[in-house]
This record gives C-alpha cells, sequence and structure tokens, in this order.
C-alpha cells in the first residue's frame, strides 16, 4: 500500500502549524506552573498543618507484663499472656472490592466469630473508618494464622492489622482465689496479692511517642516497656488444693441440709507453717473462679445481703433469704456489688468473729506466764458460776466436779476458764490478749485485712463478767489469721511470728530481686509454757474426755483445740464452730485451723464439723509434707488411706512408741484420779436408742453420754423452741455483752465494713 | 533554527538526537527513583515488599527499552504496511476485555495474558498515532476539507467509543480523541475549523458543569459528583474530593524546596494511589515547587525535541509519527498537572514515564523508538 503513496514532504504550512502547537503547549505549561507556584505560595503553610494534624501523634502505650504469681514450687497461680485485638481498617479493605468477601469469610473462619456487626460497621464507614475493633483477646495462634493469610496476595485477605495487650490468666481457676485476687481489666490488683503487690507486680508501660522536631518534620521516639517483678508466694499448690477440696465436700454434704443454701456461711482453713509464719495453704468457701469473678452463679447459696450489707430479711416469714437459682438475677447495683464483694472477700483475713473456746489456751497460757496459776491447778465445776450477777454456765451444765487445768483443756470446761482468768485479773487478762496481738492487725501481706481493734475489751472497760466469758472466747471478736498466729507462737516455743505468704521477689527475667525472711516480732510465752500448752492441747485429741478427737488422721497424734461459739444475739441457735490443730503431737511443724461459720445442719454447736474437715485435710496433707505416721492403723483406717493412695509410714517399732505416749497420758490419768470426781450423773441417763445420745428425763434434751455435754438439737426442740434449752459448749445466759462489739455480733461478716478497703 | 537541518539527498552522515534520548533515559531514571520513594509505604503495607512496585516497573521499563531499540532500528516505513493490522489488533485487545478483563480497583481495565497484564487503551493510543499517520500522508490537500477532517476523525472514534463505553477511562478516550484531533490540524492549513470545534468544545463542557451544579441535590451521576468536587474539594473532603485534596495539601506542604527525597508524609496512605495518577503531588511534597519545575522543563525539552525532529523529519510520515508522540505526551503531562493541582475535575491520567504502569512505560517507549527511528533518517550537511 504505502510504496503505491507519493512520498510526500513536511511543508510550511505544517512546520507553522507545529510552532502554533508548541506555543500553546509553552503556554498551558506556563499556566500550570502559575497554578502550582499559587498553590505554593497562598495555601503553603495551611496546607502544611493540615498534613501534620492528620498525622496521628497522639502517643501509642506499649503494654507491659504484669508479673505472675507463683506457689513455693514455682508453680503458676497467675500470669499475663498476650492476646491481640483485631483491627479492620475499613478505609484499607474498601480500596480493593475484590478483598471484601475473602477478608469476612477469612474472619468467621479463623476466629470463629460472628461478622454481621463488622460487616454492618463496614459497609457504613467503608470510606473513613480505619480502626475498628472486631475481636478482642484473641491468640496468638489465630492471629498468625489471619497474619499468613495478609502476606500472602493469594489470598485476598487485607485491611486487617493487631493491637497486642496483656490478659491476667488464672491457671487453677478458683484455686486460691481469696489469696490471689483479681485484676481489673486495666491491670490494677483488687484483694489479695492483687491489691496488696500491686506495686510490684506492675511494670511501666512503654509508649512511641511523636514530635515536632526544629525542623517542623516529625520524629518519632519508642521507649520500651518495662516487665513487673513476679512474686513467689509461700502457698503450696498442692496443700491448697487438697484443703480446697474438703472445703467444698463439706459444702457438697451439708448444703441445702437444714436451711436453703450452701453448707456454712463461710468455712474457712489456715495451713500455716509454725517456725517462720509462712502460709501453706489458706481458703475459704464459697470461692469463684478468677478466670470469671463477675458470674453471678458464683453467688447461689449465698446468704443475701442488701445495698447497705445487712442480711435480707423476709417480710412475710421473717427469715433470712438466701441467694438462689431463682432470685440470683433480681440483683443488681449496689446489692449485687455488695454480695459480690462477699463472695470475693476473704473469710480468713476480713471476717472477724467470737472465737470460742479455741481461745482456752491462750487464757491458760497468760495465767501461767503471769504467775497467778502453775499448771496444776485443781477446780471445781459445778456446771455454773455466778459473777457480776450473771450465771454463766458451762457446756455440761450438771458440771464436770473436780478438775485440773488440763482436764478444763481437754474437755473445754468454761467454769475451769473463769477462775483461771480471775486469778490473773482483768489488766493481766488485756496485757496478754495484746502480747498475743488479738485487735491488732498481723499485717499479713495481703488486702483488706480486718481491723478488730474496737472488737476487744481493755482494761478500762472490761467488767467482771465480761473477763468471765472472754476467757473462753466469747465477747470479744478476733479473725483466723490473728488467731492461728497467736495460737503458733504458743506451741512453737513462744515465737510470734508475722504471718505472710511471699517469700520472693524475682524480676521479669527471672533474678531474685528480694527475699522475704520470716519475721519474728515477739516472745510471747516462754518455751517452758509453750510445753505445757501442747501437752494440754495434746490430751483435747487423746484424752477420754477429749472434744477433738474426731481431728485425728489415721496414722498421726495432733493436738489441738475445738471451739464452739454462740453469735448474738445469744440463744439464736448459731454457732461458728472451729478446730485449732497442729502435727506432729510432740514436735509440731504446722499448725491447720477450721472455722465453720453457721453450719447448715439442725445442730449447729458441734465442734465435728470443723474437727472432721481438720481430719480429712490432714490425713493427706502430713504424708504429702513428708511427716512419718506414728501410729498403729485399724484396719479401716488402712482401707481408708488405700482408697485415698497416701503411702503408709507407719515404723514397725510403732508400738513401742505408742506405749510410751500412752504412758504419758496413763500419768496424767493417775493424777486426776486421785480427785474426788462429782458424780457423773449424766452417765445414768437412758440412752436414745435412735441417736445414742443420752436423755435428760428432767428437760427431755440430749446429751452427749460421755461429756455430758447436752446437743442444742433434739426432735422437740425442733417443734418447741426453747432458748433455754438452745445452748451448746460455751452456754452462756447472759445478755449480749457491751455494745462495742456489737457489730460481730449476728452476722461475722458485717464487719467487713470495717476492712480498711 | 531550521537552517542547521539541511536536508541532502545523498548524505552519509547520520543524524542523532542524543538530547532527547538523555532526556528519555533521564526521566525514566528519575521516574523510578521517585517510584521507589513514593510505593514503597504503600507496597511494604499491601505487600511486604517495600520495593515491590519498583521491581515491576523496572522489569516493564526493561521490557520497553527493549523494544524501543527494536524499534527504532527497523525502518519506519516498516509500520506503514503493518498499520491496518495494528488498528484491527489494537479493537480485538479492547473487545477482548469484555470477555477477560479483569478488574482493579473496580475498574475492568486489563487482560492478563500469561501473567502479563497489558492496558489496551495504552496500545490504542499507540495504533491511533500509526494509523493516523498514513491516513493523513494519503489525504494529501484534501485534509483541508471538512470532509477531509472527518475521514481523519473517522478511524479513531470507534475506539474511543470503545474505550469509553467498556473500560469506563473517561481520560484514555480524551486522550486517542485528543490525539487524532491535534494531528488533524498540524497536518491541515486550516485554523478556523479547529478553533471552532474547540470553542465548541469547551461550550459543552461548561454546559455539563452548569447543569452538574444546577442539580447537585438531584440524582446526580458519577461523573457528576467529580464535577462537585472539583469546584469545591472541602465540602466533599471525605469522598470525591479527598484525593484531590490530599494532593493539594501534598502540593502545599512541600513549599519551594520540598521536604527531601523520600519525606513525603502524605505518601504514607493519605493519597489514594500515590504511585499513580498522583505521583507528581508526591513530587511537589518531596522536591518542592523548584523540583516541579524542573520536571515540567524536561517534559518541555522532550516536546521541544520532537518539535526539531518533526520539522526536519525525512518525509511527512515521519514527522506525523513524531508530532503524534508530541502530542501524546502533552496532553497527559498537561491534564496530569492539571488533574493534580485541581484545574480540572479528576480524572485518572498517569505521567508519563514516571507513574507507575507497564502498558504505559512500554507503549510510551516504543513511540520514543518510532521517533529515533524517523530522526535518524533526517540527514545533515557534512560541514
Amino acid at each position: 500500500m504505502s510504496t503505491q503513496t507519493p512520498r510526500r514532504y513536511v511543508n510550511k504550512e505544517m512546520k507553522k502549524k507545529l510552532l502554533v502547537l508548541f506555543m500553546v503547549v509553552v503556554a498551558l505549561f506556563i499556566l500550570l506552573i502559575y497554578r502550582l507556584y499559587s498553590i505554593t505560595k497562598d495555601n503553603g503553610d495551611s496546607y502544611r498543618k493540615q498534613i501534620l494534624s492528620q498525622q496521628k501523634y497522639d502517643s501509642t502505650i506499649i503494654p507491659y507484663k504484669r508479673g505472675s504469681i507463683l506457689d513455693k514450687n514455682g508453680s503458676i497461680l497467675a500470669s499475663s499472656e498476650k492476646v491481640y485485638n483485631v483491627i479492620l481498617d475499613s478505609n484499607l479493605l474498601n480500596s480493593d472490592s475484590d478483598c471484601i468477601e475473602p477478608t469476612f469469610s477469612a474472619l468467621r473462619k479463623v476466629l470463629n466469630i460472628d461478622t454481621n456487626k463488622a460487616r454492618d460497621y463496614f459497609d457504613a464507614n467503608k470510606e473513613t473508618s480505619r480502626y475498628y475493633i472486631v475481636a478482642k483477646k484473641q491468640s496468638y495462634e489465630k492471629v498468625n494464622e489471619l497474619q499468613t493469610m495478609l502476606d500472602d496476595p493469594e489470598s485476598k485477605v487485607k485491611g486487617l492489622w493487631f493491637e497486642s495487650e496483656y490478659q491476667r490468666v488464672y491457671p487453677g481457676g478458683s484455686l486460691a482465689c481469696d489469696v490471689i485476687g483479681y485484676t481489673t481489666s486495666d491491670n490494677v490488683g483488687l484483694y489479695g496479692l492483687e491489691e496488696h503487690y500491686n506495686d510490684i507486680l506492675s511494670g511501666s508501660a512503654g509508649r512511641i511517642y511523636g514530635y515536632m522536631n526544629d525542623e517542623g518534620a516529625l520524629e518519632r521516639t519508642t521507649i520500651s516497656a518495662e516487665d513487673g517483678n513476679s512474686i513467689v508466694t509461700t502457698i503450696d499448690a498442692n496443700i491448697q488444693s487438697m484443703v480446697e477440696k474438703y472445703l467444698k465436700k463439706f459444702n457438697d454434704d451439708y448444703s441445702n441440709n437444714a436451711r436453703t443454701g450452701n453448707g456454712a456461711n463461710n468455712v474457712g482453713c489456715i495451713i500455716m507453717d509454725i517456725h517462720s509464719g509462712e502460709i501453706l495453704a489458706m481458703a475459704s468457701y464459697p470461692n469463684y473462679d478468677l478466670n470469671d469473678v463477675r458470674n453471678v452463679n458464683q453467688l447461689i447459696g449465698m446468704p443475701m445481703l442488701d445495698e447497705k450489707g445487712k442480711r435480707v430479711i423476709d417480710e412475710e416469714s421473717g427469715t433470712k433469704v438466701t441467694i438462689t437459682e431463682e432470685n440470683v438475677h433480681s440483683l443488681e447495683g449496689e446489692a449485687l456489688y455488695m454480695n459480690l464483694n462477699n463472695l470475693w472477700k476473704n473469710f480468713c483475713i476480713s471476717d472477724a468473729y467470737e472465737p470460742g473456746s479455741v481461745s482456752k489456751p491462750l487464757t491458760v497460757a497468760s495465767a501461767i506466764e503471769c504467775g497467778s496459776i502453775n499448771g496444776n491447778e485443781k477446780y471445781n465445776c459445778e456446771g455454773k458460776l455466778e459473777i457480776g450477777g450473771y450465771e454463766i454456765h458451762c457446756h455440761n451444765r450438771y458440771g464436770d466436779g473436780l478438775l485440773s487445768v488440763t482436764e478444763g483443756i481437754e474437755r473445754s470446761c468454761n467454769v475451769c476458764m473463769m477462775y483461771v482468768a480471775q486469778s490473773m485479773g482483768i489488766k493481766n487478762f488485756t496485757k496478754f490478749q495484746h502480747v498475743f496481738n488479738l485487735g491488732l492487725k498481723t499485717n499479713i501481706d495481703l488486702a483488706g485485712e480486718a481491723r478488730t481493734d474496737s472488737l476487744i475489751y481493755t482494761a478500762d472497760n472490761m467488767n467482771a463478767s465480761e473477763l468471765a466469758t472472754c476467757s473462753f472466747g466469747q465477747g470479744y471478736n478476733c479473725t483466723m489469721i490473728q488467731m492461728i498466729s497467736a495460737f503458733s507462737s504458743l506451741i512453737n516455743g513462744g515465737y510470734y511470728y508475722e504471718p505472710h505468704l511471699v517469700k520472693k521477689i524475682v524480676n521479669a527475667s527471672g533474678a531474685t530481686v528480694e527475699n522475704i525472711e520470716p519475721r519474728l516480732l515477739k516472745q510471747t510465752v516462754s518455751e517452758e509454757t509453750s510445753r505445757k500448752i501442747i501437752e494440754m492441747c495434746n490430751t483435747v485429741v487423746t484424752g477420754e474426755y477429749g472434744t477433738g478427737k474426731t481431728a485425728r488422721p489415721a496414722g498421726y497424734m495432733i493436738g489441738g483445740k475445738t471451739g464452739t461459739a454462740q453469735t448474738l444475739p445469744r440463744g439464736n441457735g448459731e454457732y461458728v464452730v472451729s478446730f485449732m490443730g497442729y502435727a506432729p503431737a510432740d514436735n509440731p511443724e504446722i499448725a491447720i485451723y477450721v472455722v465453720v461459720d453457721r453450719p447448715n445442719a439442725y445442730g449447729q454447736d458441734d465442734a465435728k464439723y470443723a474437727t472432721r474437715i481438720v481430719r480429712s485435710i490432714l490425713t493427706e496433707v502430713l504424708p504429702y509434707m513428708g511427716i512419718f505416721m506414728t501410729e498403729e492403723l485399724s484396719d479401716k483406717e488402712r482401707a481408708e488411706l488405700e482408697e485415698l493412695q497416701i503411702e503408709i509410714t507407719t515404723p514397725k517399732n510403732v508400738e513401742e512408741e505408742e506405749n510410751t505416749g500412752e504412758e504419758a497420758t496413763g500419768s496424767e490419768e493417775e493424777n486426776t484420779e486421785e480427785v474426788p470426781k462429782r458424780e457423773e450423773i449424766w452417765k445414768t441417763f437412758p440412752i436414745d436408742p435412735a441417736t445414742g445420745y443420752a436423755v435428760d428425763p428432767n428437760t427431755g434434751e440430749y446429751v452427749d453420754p460421755v461429756t455430758g455435754s447436752s446437743i442444742g438439737y433434739t426432735m422437740a426442740e425442733s417443734v418447741n423452741k426453747n432458748p433455754e434449752n438452745a445452748e451448746g459448749e460455751d452456754n452462756t445466759n447472759e445478755k449480749p455483752k457491751g455494745e462495742n462489739v456489737g457489730v460481730a455480733g449476728e452476722n461475722a461478716t458485717a464487719t467487713e465494713e470495717d476492712s480498711p478497703w | 533554527m531550521a537552517n542547521r537541518f539541511t536536508i541532502l539527498k545523498n548524505s552519509k552522515i547520520r543524524y542523532f538526537d542524543s538530547i532527547l534520548f538523555l532526556t528519555v533515559i533521564f526521566l525514566i531514571v528519575f521516574g523510578l527513583v521517585m517510584l521507589l520513594s513514593v510505593s514503597s509505604y504503600d507496597a511494604s503495607v499491601n505487600y511486604g515488599d517495600s520495593a515491590y512496585y519498583f521491581k515491576r516497573q523496572l522489569l516493564n521499563t526493561g521490557v520497553g527499552l527493549v523494544a524501543m531499540l527494536f524499534v527504532a532500528l527497523v525502518p519506519y516505513h516498516f509500520w506503514q504496511r503493518l498499520q491496518v493490522g495494528i488498528y484491527v489488533f489494537s479493537v480485538v485487545l479492547l473487545l477482548l476485555i469484555i470477555p477477560f478483563g479483569t478488574t482493579v480497583n473496580g475498574a475492568k481495565r486489563w487482560l492478563n495474558v500469561a501473567g502479563i497484564s497489558i492496558q489496551p487503551a495504552e496500545v490504542a493510543k499507540l495504533a491511533i498515532i500509526i494509523v493516523l499517520s498514513h491516513i493523513i500522508c494519503k489525504l494529501g490537500n484534501f485534509i483541508n476539507s471538512w470532509k477531509g477532517f472527518v475521514y481523519v476523525m473517522a478511524p479513531s472514534l470507534p475506539l474511543v467509543f470503545m474505550i469509553y463505553a467498556i473500560t469506563r477511562n473517561l481520560s484514555s478516550a480524551i486522550i486517542v480523541l485528543g490525539i487524532a484531533f491535534v494531528m488533524c490540524f498540524v497536518a491541515s492549513s486550516e485554523y478556523k475549523r479547529y478553533v471552532f470545534i474547540l470553542l465548541v468544545m469547551i461550550g459543552i463542557a461548561a454546559l455539563a458543569v452548569f447543569v452538574v451544579v444546577q442539580n447537585q441535590d438531584s440524582s446526580i451521576g458519577f461523573r457528576g459528583e467529580r464535577i462537585l468536587a472539583w469546584l469545591d474539594p472541602n465540602a466533599y473532603a471525605s469522598g470525591k474530593g479527598f484525593q484531590t485534596l490530599q494532593a493539594l495539601y501534598a502540593i502545599g506542604s512541600g513549599g519551594f524546596m520540598g521536604k527531601g527525597i523520600g519525606e513525603s508524609m502524605q505518601k504514607l496512605g493519605y493519597i489514594p494511589e500515590a504511585q499513580n495518577d498522583m505521583i507528581f503531588s508526591i513530587i511537589c511534597e518531596e522536591l518542592g515547587f523548584v523540583g516541579a519545575l524542573c520536571v515540567i522543563a524536561l517534559f518541555l525539552l522532550l516536546i521541544w525535541r520532537c518539535l526539531i525532529i518533526a520539522h526536519n523529519a525525512p518525509d511527512l510520515y515521519g514527522s506525523l509519527l513524531v508530532t503524534g508522540f508530541l502530542t501524546h505526551i502533552a496532553i497527559q503531562v498537561i491534564l496530569n498537572i492539571a488533574v493534580v493541582t485541581n484545574t480540572i475535575p479528576n480524572t485518572g491520567i498517569s505521567l508519563p514515564f514516571i507513574s507507575y504502569g507497564g502498558s504505559s512505560v512500554v507503549s510510551l517507549l516504543v513511540e520514543v523508538g518510532l521517533v529515533l527511528s524517523v530522526q535518524k533518517e533526517i540527514k545533515v550537511r557534512d560541514y
């Protein structure tokens, strides 16, 4: 074709036109240059500011890792895990319409979430939004899977990024919940160790921040985060779980028994190393899941409190209301908060109650220390004593006759204690309460320890009858931790250690920052007194009339003291029963204290609710601690241990040792035999074949056929409530003591109002 | 200036326009540097490789340079023989988009052939230059009549229509139409007709703007909103005006000397497609008004060299090929800078040799090859 076309040349016209074209182009270029110039000149400054204002200088926080809480063997009780928030950049995703569907389906598939809400948000804000949290607290594995998809252009996933933060995780769930406490989402510890050691566990957050330098350019600086220190506690997770297992079992056995609700309002247990003040286990029931603290179902079975923290009373029936599945969801606002607080508080340190007979060894030790008795005195118990115009009864209203101090402890005789307290007087009694740290905080390293300074008497406001009741632990209040710390000093030679839960602070890389040594505060009693008290307390478990026989675990000999305390108002049939034990009996290493606050049973005034728990716990804990068995095992006990798969460590020459033990107790009995014994008239009562108890023909009341103490409950009484007959071991006919202790009365938990938090 | 280049029929001394060649090479290298600077953020966010766009563009440029050398060595009359084939080829490519086109960023403009994506609109621009050069040569003085004008415009209209109808790419359609119009203008000795047509076009455009502004509350279309955003970008800051406004921020904040290469803040996700149509705004931000002036000067230098070659081309066909290239470059540069400075409504036009885009750089380099092929036929007097 082209070859046929004549060859044409560029003519002058065209050259002219080319020049015209060039001129037009130059003119347009000049126009555009002028436009550029004017934008730069007129709007330069304002546009520069616009750009800077668009930049996100607001500094970004790099989260720190909160320190872990470890048990004494290094097991993790609480730790912080890195988790990721998935952020959707709608604007970026919208820039590629092919990616929208694949991205949402990837989110559904990987995170297993419903993306409808995110999709609606995306559709509404796809042009502007660059930050929308699609999912919170996702694990690294899931986020990594998404990141792999983001990196692979083939998968068409786009517009997602991740923000990291730490989440507190409690691998044990409810294990040691009262000791550990929990954290709010912003890493502030609440309750327990989390609150007390908050400053140590907290690190300092890092930051990325931008600033303008001298030339007006944006610079970014990063300060990296500093992780918090970890704490190594004295808690042994194994012992702790053994304790919690049996507290739970008690609850399972007794819940909804005599009344609706838990097995008791509160059950608490502390195990302490008496030679250092280290807490090996501390638990209370009801407990809660640290990973789900606000689950209201955990409140079911607890007493219902109103917004002021008082028990809710049903207006029609006049009975106290318990939280049930039906009414739990009606709780809201302040009232719900009150009930949750009641769940979250640590009964062992936050609740004050009247300790009852557990305090009797303290009374005796005080009297020996100040020289008013030597421990060999004998007192005549006639079942009651009249002091200051009041008749104060013993648990055995028929009287035990002439008893030594040791027997007074063994049988838990109130009259005996009243004589002992009288002999030393108010001044000495209150002085020794102070020595035993009653009314003072123990300064245990936990948040929420109750103040009890207004819940005990001083020398100035105590009268004779108050001294008498205080001698057997009624009329003043204490906390579990106060009682076990004081008692530990009685049986370890008189050394009062500050109870503590943390023995070491380590930094994020595992190096020790601080070792926390046991802190010896004072000598409460002499070693000699300590030895005497151990002898006396051993008879509680070994003696014929001992009130704590049921606390002895198979294969071991232990000592201790029971307690059955009335609550206010007196005669309401509600009791706080307890057992303070120690093991081994002759050379104590640990102390254990179990308190059952208002057991869910028809007759609450039975220390066996506490002793049985102690027995179960020690049966497992003592072998675990490597303490060898010293006692012969009956076939029944052997079967029991085999079922629990506990190694039997009874030495072969056990008989010999036991003989010496029997000799020791035998000699004591010899002493008592010299004393003319009061006739044990309850032994003549007819035995009720149905219950095995003796029945008092005069009152129709059931009494223990061995000790003569009345069993607060009979079938007849349950119908015809006679307050006189509903009295138990530590029976007083008195009116409630001084107004200043009233707080601790009707509801021991009410004292949480006085807690410093 | 023309007196330096007197055409001698039998001279053996070959002319080589080194200024043109070096300007093109400089623009390509400068374009690659700016592309790396502008796109590294976007590339690392979306592809995890900050040099993703750079590497691909480098490869495309290499292919383009080889194609350029090949075309430069082939006598340009060779293409005159293939012109029907080239025209049909570009039409077929455009039609193939309908069944086989791939969609990127919501626009169906690409063909994927064995892993290489081709933008048929770029091929059409090349085809129209070759075809029209031939037709104008054939028409001779006939081009000065209305009929001749219609003859020249006729083959370009199907392409323009297809580009707009199939790819919804208004800017490429305008460029093809513009090339045809300007080539026709240069070849004819008429003025009035072209001034008249230009005035009519401007009138229609003004009317369109007027209609859109009057009906801005009613259901106005996609293009309509662009016009409104052009008139008041702040009012559409989160929608159609966003890109324009961010580009203006970039230009304004660059000042006279710029923030320095690599220092742009606007490329950090604020200007969408910064490596593409909006790359000039980042050049202004990083290199300032002075840098932008230099870039414009480079393009002007290129256009000037093309003017000289078109003036002295050995024949009309060669001269028209060069004129076509000159027009192509001029229209794209002017429209691109006009869009970036919000002088005209926003429409996607890339900056030759600098914006990211494989088809664009290859087809531009083929055109440069044609120009080189033409200029090497210029015979200079042996002094």
